[in-house]
């Protein structure tokens, strides 16, 4: 150090370049729920359901970070509860229920379950703020299957119900060092925890809350594509601060892992776009096609991002939107598929797409894509953590047969928390608006309208046929 | 030839159309238009302030049809729009002076 310590107004611990990096990563993040979901999901529905879809993303989005600074953080990221011995599911799957409250919660030095080769350089509010955009975007990303007829009271029930029965749960058990941590599976950025688990949420919430009216099935016309692009768009650049922010240092697997998901995203487009100009019936391109490529290739190259090569992240993206194609063109005609109305999709472009990113690692990634620390022959001592997957650990299926077990469980728990809770809330509240409520939409929920035209004129106050001049 | 105009809820279009359709006319106009009759409008609130919406969406149809099927006509369109609540809409009937197929050039009743 060439500067006295005195001169520097932070802790040694503090690095500002990761700091400032991961501060604007999460901010990042959240830009892709407020406005890049909001401006979504309201350009994607009916014109008559936008202020309910961007309300409840904004109410998500709030009932998410007050759960999470009361609860949430330390349940997810904290030190486990031991329900039974350390190392066994029953001892590292929850952390205990208490909040960020005191000064040093917020500004001391971040520790986590998930990284304990080399400490943190940035406060517990940094990593807590990353973190939580994160659980947030993810009942934003299950609303998508429930828009359109859910309950707005219901809603913000479900919210911290499943942010702290589900979403804790699996990311203490992939991310804060838990179960599956501890056994060798790996999620980069949520494939798992945050893609697949909303995938099979969006699909059981939709089938508990029943179809939308059959009239606004027939009648899904997009409100606004302008607004699709708008938000897409946000979620896409956002996505550098999703993947890029997870090696949790400001170094070169956060570029790698942006060039990567952007490689993986422009693959994904451009397959769905071929897939629907060579096989779809009508032969044509689509925007909403070029979305849904979008959507698989960011959400596959979420697990991996950072520990595959730039020939793994092409391969990712073509495979999870060729892949996701064919579900969403055939798989969806098959029961249970077809009998479940999933408004956006969400079981296909984050469930389906999740799950082969999430699988995908145990066979692409590259052990010399290091996520932090430095290999080598001096450094290696200091330790530092990459993947292996089948193609580069000498035809070993161990981290595919991680990330298999790891998926189960997250397909197998979520869908039956969110049973439970969905069939809770509606002992509680309902779940469904009635149909009359439902044939108006907005106005009749909020009082509000997307687009109010409330008069021809200009209101007045006293009509030109009572002034005395004209009698 | 008559023309019908009728002003009706906008959800009640495709049971009209199916409606007229069944007693023989092949083709009608629509637009979306907006009025206030015995319904009151509704509130909506922008930012805390109440807004008064006084004229309420509706649609407006217009049919050409004969003479003769003119009754059958105003029957369909009238049932079919029918909810029995207030704000159903109003259908009436005008003489229509002459009419030209302009693809063809056919005029009076073998236009329509």
């Amino acid at each position: 150090m060439l500067f006295a310590a005195t001169n520097i107004p932070y802790p040694s611990w503090l690095n500002t370049g990761d700091n400032t990096w991961q501060l604007v990563a999460a901010t990042l993040v959240g830009l892709m729920s407020l406005p890049g979901l909001a401006v979504l999901y309201g350009g994607l529905v009916r014109k008559k359901w936008i202020v309910n879809t961007m309300l409840m993303c904004f109410a998500g989005f709030s009932l998410t970070l007050v759960v999470w600074m009361l609860w949430g953080y330390n349940m997810a990221f904290g030190t486990f509860s031991h329900f039974g011995p350390t190392g066994s599911f029953l001892g590292d799957f929850i952390g205990h229920f208490k909040p960020l409250s005191t000064a040093f919660d917020e500004t001391g030095q971040a520790v986590s379950g998930a990284n304990t080769l080399i400490p943190f350089h940035f406060p517990t509010a940094t990593l807590a703020y990353f973190q939580f955009v994160f659980a947030a975007i993810t009942p934003l990303l299950f609303l998508g299957g429930l828009v359109g007829r859910l309950k707005f009271k219901a809603w913000l029930l479900i919210v911290p119900l499943w942010i702290t029965m589900v979403y804790c749960v699996n990311a203490c058990l992939l991310w804060g060092g838990g179960y599956f941590a501890q056994k060798g599976a790996v999620d980069f950025s949520g494939g798992y925890v945050i893609h697949l688990s909303a995938g099979v949420a969006a699909f059981v919430g939709a089938a508990i809350v029943g179809p939308r009216r059959w009239q606004d099935r027939e009648n899904a016309f997009p409100s606004n594509l302008m607004m699709v692009a708008v938000g897409i768009g946000i979620i896409w650049l956002g996505w550098n601060g999703f993947n890029g922010g997870d090696p949790f240092y400001a170094g070169a697997d956060a570029a790698a892992a942006v060039l990567n998901t952007n490689v993986a995203t422009a693959v994904g487009l451009l397959t769905w776009l071929f897939m629907d100009m060579f096989f779809s019936r009508q032969k044509k391109a689509t925007f909403l096609g070029a979305l849904n490529g979008i959507l698989c290739g960011l959400v596959a190259i979420t697990p991996s991002a950072g520990w595959v090569n730039g020939t793994g992240a092409i391969l990712v993206g073509l495979i999870s939107a060729a892949v996701v194609w064919v579900a969403w063109n055939y798989l969806s005609k098959i029961r249970p598929f077809s009998k479940v109305d999933d408004a956006m999709g969400v079981i296909y472009t984050h469930g389906i797409a999740g799950l082969l990113g999430g699988l995908m690692v145990g066979i692409f990634a590259d052990p010399k894509m290091i996520e932090y620390g430095v290999a080598g022959k001096v450094y290696d001592a200091a330790g530092s953590f990459s993947v292996g997957g089948w193609f580069y650990n000498g035809h070993s299926f161990h981290q595919l047969w991680e990330q298999f077990i790891a998926g189960m469980w997250i397909i197998g728990f979520t869908a039956v928390a969110t049973t439970i809770i969905f069939y809770l809330v509606k002992a509680l509240v309902g779940l469904r608006e009635d149909d009359e409520t439902l044939a108006i939409g907005d106005i009749a929920i909020h009082e509000e309208e997307a687009f109010p035209e409330p008069t021809f004129g200009e209101p007045v106050l006293t009509p030109s046929h009572t002034h005395s001049d004209n009698k | 030839m008559k023309l019908v105009t009728a002003v009706i809820k906008p959800f009640k279009l495709d049971e009209v159309k199916v409606a007229v359709r069944e007693v023989g006319v092949t083709g009608m106009t629509v637009s979306q238009v907006r009025g206030f009759g015995r319904t009151g409008g509704h509130i909506e609130i922008y930012r805390g302030k109440e807004y008064e919406f006084d004229f309420v969406d509706k649609l407006k149809v217009e049919i050409v049809t004969t003479d003769e099927m003119v009754d059958a006509v105003v029957d369909a369109v009238s049932h079919a729009a029918r909810t029995d609540t207030v704000g159903d809409g109003m259908a009436w009937v005008t003489d229509i002076e002459h009419v030209v197929r302009i693809r063809t050039d056919e005029r009076g009743p073998q236009a329509v």
